[in-house]
């Protein structure tokens, strides 16, 4: 995951709040039978837990 | 992705989930025109690929059901008979 502590845009936000960045679509999977076994269509979203943290 | 009806069937409730995820991506994306290509182009095929499926075996909903003479829908088999292994 990406580390955001030391851009200073963050820094203008208030602490203790959630923030998600917006998706940005650009592409689909191509092959429709993985991305249905998947649950999306949407390489970004495809966050299998791995048992201790998110791939 | 043509065959026989389970693979039809199948296939459909593959282009139905692609249809469903860029719904709700235009949900919170409305003036994304990319997306909505895709949700165009995949919507079509889904149309075009359930008015084939009625044709061929039974109509998916009321909506694709076009009797002629004879009452397709209530035909068709129901989930709790099996339909749905």
């Amino acid at each position: 995951m990406q580390d955001y502590s030391c851009d200073d845009q963050i820094a203008k936000f208030p602490v203790a709040m959630a923030y998600v960045p917006w998706q940005k679509f650009d592409r689909m999977y191509d092959d429709l039978e993985k991305a249905y076994c998947y649950g999306t269509v949407f390489p970004e979203l495809n966050k299998p837990f791995t048992g201790r943290r998110c791939v | 992705m043509m065959g026989n009806k389970e693979q039809l069937l199948r296939d459909i409730g593959i282009v139905d989930f692609v249809v469903t995820e860029l719904t709700l991506y235009l949900d919170t994306h409305p003036h994304d025109r990319n997306a909505m290509e895709y949700f165009n182009h995949y919507n079509r095929m889904k149309n075009q690929m359930e008015r084939e499926f009625s044709q061929k075996y039974y109509p998916l909903s009321t909506r694709l059901e076009d009797c002629g003479n004879e009452w397709r829908w209530g035909a068709a088999p129901l989930p709790w008979e099996g339909a749905c292994e």
